[in-house]
This record gives C-alpha cells, structure tokens and sequence, in this order.
C-alpha cells in the first residue's frame, strides 16, 4: 500500500506550550484514519500542518514523498481539504463556486464535468444552480468535498467535516468517503464524534494534550472500549494553540 | 462565468469597495470640474483684461504730446495663458496668471510686487486632479486593499483558498488587480472628460495618465509588500497609512524645509524694496550719479546724457534702469535660486512618490516653477522691447505722433 499522508516526529510549539509532540503516523492509500481527541488535543494542528499553514517546530509532514515545508506547492497539489465550516462565496451559485475553486487550483473543467462532482457527492441539479447562501452546512460540505475530488487529490485532510450534521447529512458524507478510499484516497480525519469514527474509520488515532496516546482498531472497540475512551480522553484539554 | 466577470461580482457585493471607489469617482470629477472652472475663469478674466488694456490704450495714446508721459501712463498688461492641461494641476498658475501694470519703469519692483514668499516648491495641497491623483488617491487604495486576505478570514473562507490555490498569489492578485483597476479608471476616466473638453490633447493626456497608473502601481506594489507579513486587518491598515503619511506628507516637508535650509534665497519683497529705494534716492543725487551708471549700459546715448532742467523725462526713466541695475544681483540670485531649489526639489522628489507625480503633472500642465521663470523672462523681454522703443524717443527729444505710436511693441501671449 501506497504511503500517502506521513507526519514524522511531528511537533509544534506555540511559545512554551505544546501543541503537538513528535507525533509519528501514516495514512495509506484506501485508508481513512480518524483523529479522535478533546478540543486542544493536537488534532487540527496535525492538520494545519500537513497543509502548511503552520511551520513545524521540529519533525515533517510528508504528503506523497514531498516533505510539506521542502515543496509546499507541490504538497498542496496533492492534498483535498475540507474545513469543519466549509465557507463559499454566497452570491454564486454551488457550481459557480465549485468552478472558481477549480480554477483557482490552476484546473478548468467543462460544466458536465463539473456537475458530474457535484452529483457523485450527491447535490442534485437544482441545488447545483442556487446560490450557496441558501444552502444547508451539509450541502456546503458536499461542495467542499467536490472541490477535493476536482482537484484530483489522492490524500483528504477533513477537520470536523461532521460536526454540524444532521445524521442523515452525516451517514451520506461518511459513505462518500468511503467509497473515495475504496477509490485509492487516503483519508486523514479529525473528529469528536466515537461512534462515527468506529463506523468508518480503518484506524482511530486518540490524542490527548498533543500526543497520540494510542491507535486503535474499530474491531477493538466495543461499548466498554468506546466508554473508557471516552472518560479518559474526550474530556477538553487546556493546551493552547488548537485552534492557531 | 469568467473569472474576471465573477471578480467583478464579487467587488459588486462588497459595499465597503464600492464606497471608496464611488469617492475615489466623485474627488476625481469634483476636481477635475474645480480645475476647469479656475481655468474658464482666468480665461474669462484675461479677455476681459486684454479688451480693457486695448481700449485703455486707445484712450491713452490719444492724450499725451510728450514720449515721458506716454510711457508713464501707458500700462501693458502681459500675461501667461493657462495650457489646456493646467485644469488638472494648477500648480503655480495663481502665483501670476496676468501682470496688468508692466510700464516701462524700473521693471523688477513689478515684477515681484505680489510675490511675498517664494512660490518655488508648491507643497502638494491645492485641491485639483493632481492632488485627488497623488495624494487622495493612494489612501483610498490602502482602503480597497487593506484586507482583501483578512476579509475571506472573517467569511471563513481563507483556509480553503490557500489549501485550493495553485500558487499562493493567485487569489489575491486577481482581486486587487481588478480594484486597482477600477479605481484607475475612476480616476483617469474624467482626467480625459475633463481634458477632451478643455482641449488637452492626447499627447498630454496619455503621458498624465502614465503618471497616474505608475503612481497607483507603486502603491499597489506598497500594500502588496505589507500584505506579505500576514497582519491583521487594523494592522495593515496602520502600517500603510503610516508610509502614505510618511512619502504624501513628512518626506515633502521635510523636503521643503531641506530645500530651504540648502539654497538660501532673497524673498521678492526685497528686490522690490532696494530697487524702490535705488529709485526713490536718485531723486536726491546729482544727475551724474543716475547718468554715468545708465550710459555704461547703454553708451548708444552717451552724447544725450545732459540734463539742464530739474526734471527730464530721460533722466527719470535712466534712473529707473539704473533701480533695475542695482537689484539686478539680488534679482538674478533669486532666479538662479529658484531654479536651484526647483532642480534640488526635483531630485529630492524621488523619495516621496506623491510629489514626484504632483511634479510631473505640473511639468505637464506648464505650470511648475520652470514655467513661472519662463514667463517672467518673457516679461523681461518684452520690457526690454519697450525700452528699445521709448529711449530714442526720449532721448533725442521726438515728438509724439499716431504712426509712431503703432510701432511700439505688443506683448503676445505665449501659444497654448
């Protein structure tokens, strides 16, 4: 299997705190691996990093064999993101948006290309032409997704894409991204939610005050497991810097 | 949808843009109307002025029998007509658009009667097109620009752009080129209105609007450069209109102070004062004292130099020559320090881009301080004509007559 996302003792110290402590992990193509943890626990840092938007203290962030802060350019080119609120410009509509993220990633894709993302994420046609002011989160995440796949990118950073959603929303976002892994995307997600991440998950990484405590399988995870889990680590932890 | 069709949707939605640039339109049409307005207005009042001065003349030249008198009463206005560019940078204009009292007197007293400072570095100030260019201008770009990035932040946006976008630029140049653009045409839009209707050609228009576009990329260039370190919004904000404040406002004063403390210069008011003075003691000195200088200048009239009576109209009008020859160092240090101080201002002008652009729109107008010498020398000229004129006449004691008096010199207006 294709190593496709790599943080090598990742670290990152915002002045004397640590946000993240040499954390060492991959995600394989056809994987999708669940970041788990409080808030303040190193999860959206993880992410930030593997993006570029943070310098790492020490350690790298290695997307596809490019080290992020060596090429960022090319390591962004190879990465999808979806932010827990994906934002839009709300006077487009979800397929204007869509094209203007597309170009702006230096791609042009023709309409029914276009409205072919939209649908494989499963916005129907009408949505497709309003404006993206009047949209649900959900169908806002869709489109984000939809950015993801029109840039070709193999490996998906998704920070709390769930958060938000109603549970129908949710189940179809989780089985969208299962069948992008099943399709050779490696997928890197920080959530909250246990219970999600046990359903769609191939491994759940818990990190607690910046450090990855422990990387679990979901067969491994029964009522007990997931209780104690969450009585030890889901509980916010005061470290600064999460949400820099 | 194109990309810049969907840029332009996304300025139109954004009010606080579309306020600064609707300024940016009103201070540049306001000043554009202003300028044309002092322009008309000269015009109108210089051929009220040129009509005056001809039938004054006609009147005039009908009542005196003798050369002295002729020359005494008979003023000539001269004049400096505006180019039909000198609506957008008025610069000097105002100093001395006309001199309507030139008589074939002491010439320097008239020549600075008005002028009680040194005229020589106008400070960017005058509200006209080159001060809503140069000056205004600049602020309101820092205002479109300032938070282009810090804006998509607060939207919430600004990590999926930078995650999505192909280069790290290129989300945001698209943007501001588009309100550089904008404000541009804002801008020069009624420079040419104004321009086409008062008769400025392209030759003018295309060169002042160089001026403008270079000027509004160097700031663009400033916020670009500013924008990298990342700040905040009020930050940003903060630190440009700190370097607009230190090149539009600080650098220029500091370097008119710098100009004046370099070149020293005699004002105008005390040519005027010595010369008077020269002129006002003759009285009181032998004739010989106001003879002997006057025909070392001109020995052509060295054989009519004898002065019986106690007053002659030859010896009045040498003894204004002679007031003239007497400031005529202080005169020349004046002129030679104006230019000196205009060059030196001139390079100076390199470290604050808002005065360099004032400067060559005055250039362009004609009404920098190149152009004030260059009028007041075609005074001179023309002063010297009058003198050419009445001396022999005066001299050798001719009678007045109309034939003669059709020979004497006109002043002409410089052709715009």
């Amino acid at each position: 299997m294709r190593e496709l996302l790599r943080a090598r003792d990742l670290t990152k110290t915002f002045r004397s705190n640590t946000a993240l402590n040499g954390l060492n992990l991959s995600v394989n193509e056809k994987e999708i691996v669940c970041l788990l943890g409080a808030n303040g626990a190193g999860k959206t840092t993880t992410i930030n990093l593997f993006l570029g938007f943070l310098e790492p203290t020490s350690g790298a962030a290695i997307v596809d064999g490019t080290e992020v802060t060596a090429d960022l350019k090319r390591a962004r080119s190879k990465l999808g993101y979806v932010p827990e609120q994906v934002s839009l410009y709300p006077t487009l509509t979800g397929l204007e948006n869509l094209d203007y993220f597309v170009r702006l990633g230096g791609g042009h894709r023709d309409e029914s290309h276009l409205r072919g993302l939209l649908d494989q994420v499963g916005l129907d046609q009408g949505a497709a032409d309003q404006k993206v002011g009047a949209y649900s989160k959900g169908m806002r995440q869709k489109i984000g997704l939809a950015i993801a796949l029109a840039k070709g990118a193999r490996a998906l950073l998704l920070d709390e894409p769930l958060s938000g959603l109603d549970p129908s929303a949710a189940n179809e976002f989780c089985r969208l991204l299962r069948q992008l892994a099943d399709n050779g995307a490696a997928v890197l997600m920080a959530t909250h939610d246990l219970f999600r991440a046990r359903e769609l998950a191939d491994r759940i990484g818990i990190m607690k005050s910046g450090t990855l405590v422990e990387v679990l399988s979901p067969e491994s995870l029964d009522q007990a497991a997931l209780e104690q889990i969450y009585l030890n680590h889901m509980h916010d932890d005061e470290t600064i810097g999460e949400a820099q | 949808m194109s990309g810049l069709v969907r840029e332009i949707r996304f300025l139109a939605s954004d009010r606080a843009a579309l306020l600064w640039l609707g300024i940016a339109l009103l201070v540049a049409c306001v000043s554009v109307v202003l300028g044309l307005r002092e322009i008309a207005t000269q015009r109108v009042v210089l051929n009220e002025l040129i009509e005056i001065d001809s039938a004054e003349r006609e009147v005039l030249d009908t009542l005196y029998q003798d050369w002295g008198d002729v020359a005494y009463y008979t003023f000539h206005l001269t004049w400096d007509s505006p180019s039909d560019f000198a609506f957008a940078a008025l610069g000097q204009r105002d100093t001395s658009p006309w001199k309507h009292q030139i008589r074939a007197l002491a010439l320097e007293g008239q020549i600075y009667e008005t002028d009680a400072e040194n005229p020589d570095f106008a400070l960017i100030g005058r509200f006209d097109f080159a001060f809503a260019a140069n000056l205004l201008a600049p602020l309101l770009l820092i205002l479109l620009l300032h938070d282009l990035r810090s804006a998509e932040r607060t939207a919430g946006r600004y990590e999926l752009l930078s995650a999505t976008a192909a280069s790290q630029g290129s989300p945001w140049f698209a943007r501001a080129a588009l309100r550089v653009g904008a404000l541009t045409i804002c801008l020069i839009g009624p420079l040419w209105a104004g321009g086409l209707l008062g008769g400025a050609g392209a030759s003018t228009l295309v060169p002042a609007s160089l001026v403008v576009i270079l000027h509004i990329a160097f700031w663009w260039g400033v916020c670009a450069l500013v924008d990298r370190y990342g700040w905040s919004s009020p930050v940003n904000l903060t630190a440009l209109v700190g370097v607009w404040l230190a090149f539009a406002v600080i650098v220029p004063a500091a370097i008119k102070i710098s100009v004046e403390s370099i070149v020293p210069l005699p004002d105008g008011g005390e040519i005027l004062l010595t010369q008077r003075e020269a002129v006002n003691d003759a009285w009181d000195l032998p004739k010989a004292a106001t003879m002997e200088p006057f025909i070392e200048r001109h020995p052509e009239w060295a054989d009519y130099t004898e002065v019986s009576q106690p007053f002659e109209w030859k010896w009045y009008y040498a003894f204004q020559q002679v007031g003239d020859q007497t400031v005529e160092p202080l005169s020349q240090a004046y002129r030679d320090g104006r230019i000196r101080r205009d060059r030196l201002a001139g390079s100076l002008a390199w470290l604050s881009p808002p005065a360099l652009a004032e400067r060559a729109m005055q250039a362009l107008a004609d009404t920098n301080v190149a152009a004030t010498l260059t009028y007041e020398q075609r005074v001179r000229a023309f002063h010297k004509a009058l003198r050419e004129y009445y001396y022999p006449r005066l001299f050798r004691g001719e009678p007045v007559s109309s034939v003669s008096i059709e020979q004497r010199p006109q002043f002409r207006g410089k052709e715009s």
